[in-house]
């Protein structure tokens, strides 16, 4: 059938072959490709799923690894709703008429985000967390047009910094990183001597990489405002439903990742990178943002807005090349969210909250380990400073399937004895205890 | 279809609007970083929520709805085994920072993806941490950058065709190069005017081959001879590879750097807006400097390689949207050299199909053999006192998608068509007589459009004036 169709098809242009259709690509430049035939489905399908078996079972290991990426329950329906096919094989909703679906529940997304930081203005997504804020300190410097530093904490993620650098090169900014103090948060005397009328802005993450949280938020605000620069939280949206909303105290820009939402693990990627700001903001804003309106008859509608920011329209002076984001995975944070409700949501991160502290006291009880090793308010993520050599104990764990934190000796030559653990609500009594007994075991 | 098309309309408020004020009760935390008001997200029973978004999927049109010929974009049908796929357990549980001894599953297949898309761009090397096209490009660029820095020259423009996508000049901005554009001639790069724009201070050169009207430069080479005799490096913007699988490759074009876009050219969903992925190709002398990690095989498997001597670092967080590696590696695998090469040719007949089909109705500029996509001009449409957004807008009432609106820019009117391979010649015919009944119906008609589809023409100006972009903004 489809031969006589192209048949047809060809003759209607009246050419006899379709490779006439290719004549322009000159024979100096003509190749063949070096892979191999194809399959069946059948037969890709198990081809991939062997390779996929290789992958170390899930239910066979128990991991105590966070560090950006965290191990939450995705409910079945959230896959349901992301599983739509009118939802996933959509492109990006440039005509609003026929993509209204997509854009309320975008629009739904960038409300929920809203509502958890404080900060009115939300977009669609940037990439995942680095990226975020490395747009938003690009942002900072289209807010306050004068000064040439951003100050970054050495507490953020190691994974931070080369994106930044990245993002950064061609332009005037450099950044200059500030201290932690024996608590593990932001050193506030180094923050306060580096704060000058050349720093555009600064970040504070919270909590930060070491899981910490800040526990004197007010004093941020005052820096700010003194020195008129621009305040980027970053943060867990999980905490949100605990913590106070960093718009209430002096946020300008939120950055985070939206992965505990409904989004598994992968791998790292895709997650969701979360960026909302302040309404005075809007059109220094990066990527694509949904905007509420009205139909030709008054009906209330959705549509993609402040385009004209936007690289498709803007070419070289937009505010990011950003074209492509993460659109479905935010769809799927939004639908977890009204899948748990208000009240789910706080359950969730009390339970994060607990088994973290749980564990952290069980660890602090043992001999040769103290945890948290910063002696500071945490969230689900905590620091554990051992005698023993952290890889050592991290390889021995293994071979009993625990993974029981990321060393941070390779990260942080202060902290070549210390772990970094996360507990989520996913890790049983069972797990929490099997991980202390190990590390019992190990440490002999 | 025709225009009997009907979307699902319903009346739907955000759930949002149901959110209750509510304290939060026995916070741990402690109290000068408490919430007190717990957040207004509502509390709903999960069959309410599942019906909400099953409603709105009603009001979403997708590929596997109808046509959609977006061009530049390649909507063509995501197949469903990958989907299945990358649910697996052992495909989502994985977490980045555990041992490579427990990924070896994931890091194998990654490794083979690369091989597979550097024969595919007749590249050296490929990394896959980009998440996107226009991510790709900037990598590429900071590559050039480096690559510049560490030979000690200070270049500082990029040049490209005005036929360029909009990415382009906005990734040369963002890394402080200035640009360059160039005027084309019959829809293709002048070559005088590139030699003319060519010199010291030539960082690169970026062009997509088909360009965006669906022309093959055939001068790619001569053109790769031009900016490397100045010192440049030649991009190669990956959108539109989908024209020329098996037939050439960007590396024979003699490009540097190229970007590949996994959520067009091999299948994986766009997901109404992303997560799409694009990894970047380079020549072998450009390989050190890559993204890392990138994947290496030795005697005991596969691992995450962080030792590249020029290496940019690091573009994301970790390796890069790995499902969606992982669903483009299932569909080069199933379709094969065979496969790959056929969906190229029947995507460049099914355009030229379309476009002799369509081009008794609106103009074609330049030349008439085209690739993938092509573009015509509404600019007839005028003459009614019409403008492309309305034709484009009616097309919806048929139950098609638009094409892509108003690009390429030096078409006046533009309209710019991509089938792609899998849609079938009754597809296409259907949508070709959508055309020529639109272009017989009486202006109100058109102006009027759409009124099949979930709402009526969306007022954008309106959008622009409230600014209200979270339901907090609501006045």
């Amino acid at each position: 059938m489809v031969e006589r169709e192209e048949k047809e098809m060809l003759g209607f242009l009246g050419v006899d072959e379709v490779d006439e259709l290719f004549e322009d690509i000159p024979d100096q430049v003509r190749t063949e490709l070096d892979i191999p035939e194809g399959l069946t489905e059948r037969e890709a399908t198990a081809k991939v799923k062997k390779k996929l078996k290789k992958n170390k079972d899930p239910d066979e290991l128990s991991s105590f690894l966070g560090a950006g990426v965290y191990e939450h329950f995705v409910p079945a329906a959230v896959d349901e709703i992301i599983g739509q096919s009118e939802f996933y094989t959509s492109y990006t909703p440039y005509q609003a008429e026929i993509s209204q679906g997509m854009l309320q529940a975008l629009f739904e997304y960038q409300s929920i985000i809203a509502e958890l930081t404080g900060l009115g203005a939300v977009n669609t997504s940037m990439y995942d967390q680095p990226t975020a804020l490395a747009e938003a300190v690009l942002m900072s410097a289209r807010i306050k047009r004068k000064g040439h530093k951003f100050l970054i904490p050495e507490n953020t993620h190691w994974e931070n910094d080369p994106v930044l650098k990245n993002y950064l090169r061609g332009q005037d900014i450099e950044i200059e990183k500030v201290d932690f103090d024996e608590k593990g948060q932001v050193d506030k005397e180094d923050l306060k001597e580096k704060m000058d009328q050349d720093v555009l802005g600064f970040y504070i993450a919270t909590p930060n990489v070491f899981g910490v949280l800040e526990e004197d938020v007010s004093v941020f605000k005052d820096l700010k405002e003194d020195e008129d620069s621009v305040l980027v939280v970053g943060t867990n949206p999980l905490v949100l439903s605990l913590m106070k909303p960093p718009g209430d105290w002096g946020a300008d820009i939120v950055v985070g990742d939206s992965q505990p939402f409904g989004i598994p693990q992968a791998y790292g990627g895709p997650t969701v990178g979360m960026f909302a700001c302040g309404e005075r903001y809007i059109r220094k804003m990066p990527g694509r943002i949904i905007g509420e309106t009205e139909d030709s008859q008054g009906k209330r509608a959705y549509c993609m807005t402040l385009q004209t920011r936007e690289q498709h329209i803007r070419r070289e002076r937009a505010t990011s090349n950003i074209c492509t984001n993460q659109a479905l995975m935010a769809l799927a944070s939004a639908s977890f969210v009204f899948l748990k409700g208000s009240e789910g949501l706080e359950k969730v991160a009390k339970e994060n909250y607990e088994k973290a502290h749980e564990l952290a006291e069980k660890m602090n009880g043992l001999d040769g380990f103290e945890a948290p090793h910063f002696e500071s308010e945490f969230f689900n993520e905590f620091t554990v400073k051992t005698s023993m050599d952290p890889q050592d104990l991290y390889e021995r764990c293994k071979k009993e399937d625990f993974l029981p934190g990321v060393p941070l000796d390779d990260r942080f030559s202060s902290l070549s004895d210390v772990l970094l653990t996360a507990v989520t609500e996913m890790k049983t009594e069972e797990e929490i205890d099997g991980l202390v007994d190990t590390l019992k075991e190990v440490k002999g | 279809m025709s225009s009997d098309y009907r979307q699902a309309r319903y009346e739907e408020e955000l759930l949002m609007e149901d959110g209750v004020e509510r304290e939060v009760e026995e916070n741990p935390l402690p109290e000068n970083i408490a919430r007190e008001r717990a957040p207004k997200i509502p509390d709903l029973p999960k069959h309410e929520v599942v019906r909400y978004f099953n409603r709105l999927s009603h009001m979403n049109y997708g590929i596997d709805t109808g046509l959609y010929p977006l061009g530049s974009c390649t909507m063509k049908y995501n197949p469903k085994y990958t989907e299945k796929l990358a649910s697996l357990p052992e495909a989502t549980s994985p977490h980045p920072y555990q041992p490579e001894e427990f990924s070896q599953g994931t890091l194998e297949i990654m490794w083979e993806l690369q091989r597979q898309l550097a024969e595919l761009g007749g590249m050296h090397s490929v990394s896959l941490q980009p998440a996107a096209g226009a991510h790709g490009e900037i990598t590429g660029l900071m590559i050039a950058h480096q690559y510049h820095e560490n030979n000690d020259d200070d270049r500082n423009e990029v040049i490209m065709p005005d036929t360029a996508h909009g990415t382009n000049p906005a990734s040369v901005s963002m890394m402080g190069y200035n640009l360059v554009e160039i005027p084309s001639e019959d829809g293709c790069v002048d070559m005088e005017a590139l030699e003319e724009a060519v010199g010291d201070n030539t960082a690169a050169f970026m062009i997509t081959n088909p360009n965006t009207l669906g022309l093959f430069e055939t001068d790619a080479c001569e053109m790769a001879e031009v900016v490397h005799d100045a010192g440049g490096l030649l991009y190669y913007d990956g959108a539109n590879l989908n024209a020329i699988m098996g037939k050439t490759t960007p590396g024979k074009m003699n490009f540097d750097i190229m970007h590949f876009n996994l959520h067009k050219t091999f299948s994986t969903p766009h997901g109404g807006g992303g997560p799409g992925s694009g990894p970047i190709g380079v020549t072998e002398e450009l390989a050190s400097y890559l993204p890392v990690p990138t994947v290496e095989k030795d005697d005991e498997g596969y691992r995450l390689n962080y030792d590249l001597e020029n290496s940019i670092g690091r573009v994301k967080g970790f390796y890069g949207n790995w499902l969606v590696l992982l669903k483009a590696y299932g569909y080069i695998t199933k379709e094969g050299r065979d496969g790959l090469e056929r969906a190229t040719e029947r995507a460049v007949l099914n355009s030229n199909y379309l476009r002799k089909k369509l081009e008794p109705h609106l103009d074609l500029p330049y030349k008439s053999l085209r690739k993938h996509e092509f573009v015509l001009s509404g600019k007839k449409l005028k003459d009614k006192g019409l403008k492309t957004k309305d034709l484009a807008k009616r097309l919806l009432d048929y139950g098609y998608h638009a094409p892509t609106i108003y690009f390429p820019q030096l078409v006046d009117e533009a309209l710019m068509i991509e089938p792609t391979e899998t849609e079938t010649k009754e597809t296409l015919d259907g949508f070709a007589e959508a055309f020529a009944s639109i272009m017989a119906e009486d202006e109100e008609t058109i102006k009027d459009a759409p009124k099949n589809t979930a709402v009526r023409r969306v007022d954008e100006t309106k959008a622009i004036r409230d600014s209200t972009l979270s339901y907090m903004m609501r006045d």
